[in-house]
């Protein structure tokens, strides 16, 4: 059996949630509940989803992160992915996921640079 | 065209897509794939598992791996006796995608995969055949 | 020097003037650095020489009378029988590659000629085969591929220009599996040098198809996914129209006219910028 679990912390201000490699069904869904848990306890600025050790994302992951990270931000908080693999991101992108969005972060510590600057210089036209 | 070896795991729960994920790992490693195109087998895998029992309830996966004029490929086949899918053409247009919550995604999963069947018929059931073949 | 076989089939060598030209003749045999052993029609072994010692690493004496599928890997359970079979058919295999078990499990590359030997009266009574190890040429051959490989690498390299910039330049068109490794390498370039902007310029592309253009957006797509900014700089009339007609969006992919364009803005978002001698002087005046 592989690792299952869900590494969850606060680090200043932060929620950092590091995934297994290929988390099951009901793995994936209590990440949902726990972020949700620690917004409530914590309020913190945002989490930062680390997803370096993902080996395979598929739909379902896809959207309860999109999911997740909505609910983050109607709760005050941004979300930022990190760490998504190369071959993750060429296939995510070719089945079509988007993440809703979110921000990413090639690092968790660029993620928290990120959050760290309430107005990051990511818009750029 | 010969098949080297062949397997097949039941899809009866959500384990059970977990199990067709490590599978397909196992096999696509084992036949030396890159590691992009492991990564996007065992999520085609995830997907078409994930349809069957979210749609159906239960089905089977088929494995095999192929031998075709020294080119060696990965073949899955999920296989159920569901109501079937009344408009394969609509669900093949690229829109009805996985990240809306609805459809099947099949449009997503042809990208991945190099080959792509799809049997169906409604009331009886429905196959869906991928294939991937090992880049030189 | 003794000949060590069974074979019924040197009635044909007798023919040759003499025992003397018989005994040259083994000598060749025996000394040639290639396998060379007789088996009967169904596969048992009769004779077996030097090189096949040598190649194999079972001895003569271990190997005489036994079948010859002894060396053959598991993976390939009928292929003796189907070579076999053509023998018997008065057919000659020539070059055909495969591989065998040595005698201490390693797996060689071997290049096999099989043909029929006749009795006196032109009956095929058995099969020689002769086996040239090709490991070492396998080896180059992979490596020349490993070279080809490297040289269309080239032609879509992956720079870094700066300290969180990597740029590459677009040549011509890609082909699906070009693609495929050139995301791959510009991925893994963007990761391995912790960038935050990638420059994917087109300047140098007049025109693209349908499916190039499909694979510059999901590049560009995936960077954005990895968490880094793609940035599509000198797009020509041509590209936007193919980009506008494939129902693309522009506006959700940053765009510039220009490499140096792009470049700026990608120092802008390292929150550097670009001062000049001329303003150094300027500023160091004013203090």
């Amino acid at each position: 059996m592989t690792n299952q679990n869900i590494s969850l912390v606060k680090v200043r201000n932060t929620l950092l949630l590091t995934m297994p490699a290929d988390p099951d069904d009901v793995t994936v869904t209590t990440l949902q509940e726990e972020v949700l848990g620690a917004m409530e306890k914590y309020r913190p600025k945002g989490l930062v989803l680390d997803i370096s050790g993902v080996e395979t994302l598929d739909s379902f992951f896809a959207r309860t992160i999109t999911e997740t990270s909505r609910m983050v931000t109607m709760m005050g908080g941004q979300t930022v992915i990190a760490g998504m693999r190369p071959s993750v991101a060429i296939t995510a992108t070719q089945l079509g996921l988007t993440m809703g969005g979110t921000f990413t972060a090639l690092t968790v510590d660029r993620a928290l640079d990120l959050l760290a600057h309430p107005h990051p210089r990511r818009r750029i036209r | 065209m010969s098949d080297l070896a062949r397997g097949n795991i039941p899809i009866k729960s959500e384990n059970d897509i977990v199990a067709a994920r490590r599978v397909v790992r196992d096999l696509a490693t084992q036949l030396c794939f890159g590691v992009t195109d492991v990564t996007r087998v065992i999520t085609a895998a995830s997907e078409l598992a994930r349809n069957v029992f979210l749609y159906v309830g239960a089905g089977v996966m088929w494995w095999s791996i192929l031998d075709q004029c020294g080119e060696v490929g990965l073949e899955l086949t999920f296989e159920d006796h569901g109501a079937g899918i009344p408009d394969v053409e609509q669900a093949m247009t690229p829109g009805y995608s996985t990240s809306r919550g609805l459809g099947l995604g099949l449009p997503g999963v042809k990208r991945l995969m190099d080959e792509m069947e799809i049997h169906t018929e409604v009331g009886k059931g429905t196959t869906v055949m991928v294939r991937k073949w090992l880049r030189k | 020097m003794a000949i060590r076989s069974k074979l019924s089939g040197t009635a044909a060598l007798e023919d040759v003037e003499g025992v003397g030209s018989q005994a040259f003749l083994a000598s060749i045999v025996e000394c040639s650095d290639d396998a060379i052993y007789g088996k009967t029609l169904d596969g048992t072994i009769l004779s077996w020489n030097r090189g096949a010692e040598r190649i194999y690493g079972y001895s003569a004496g271990e190997m005489v009378g036994k079948p010859v599928s002894v060396l053959v890997p598991a993976n390939k359970p009928d292929e003796v029988p189907a070579i076999l079979e053509r023998v018997k058919r008065g057919e000659r295999v020539s070059h055909f590659e495969t591989t065998r078990v040595r005698k201490d499990g390693e797996v060689i590359d071997l290049s096999l000629n099989v043909s029929p030997i006749r009795d006196a009266s032109g009956q095929i009574i058995g099969a020689s085969t002769t086996a040239r190890d090709v490991t070492e040429q396998k080896k180059m051959r992979e490596a020349l591929t490993e070279r080809a490989k490297e040289i269309l690498d080239v032609s879509t390299p992956v720079l870094q220009v700066w300290e969180g910039v990597v740029v590459a330049p677009f040549i011509g068109t890609l082909d699906t599996q070009r693609a495929q490794q050139f995301m791959e390498r510009l991925l893994d370039k963007i990761v391995q040098t912790n960038s935050a902007v990638a420059l994917l310029d087109v300047t140098g592309v007049p025109a693209i198809d349908t499916r190039t253009a499909q694979h510059l957006i999901e590049t560009i797509t995936s960077v954005r996914l990895l968490g880094a900014q793609a940035i599509l700089t000198g797009v020509r009339p041509a590209i936007a129209q193919t980009l506008a007609h494939l129902g693309i969006n522009l506006a959700d992919v940053v765009t510039r006219s220009s490499l140096a364009a792009g470049l700026r803005v990608a120092l802008d978002i390292l929150n550097l910028k670009i001062i000049t001698q001329e303003d150094q002087a300027k500023g160091a005046q004013s203090l």
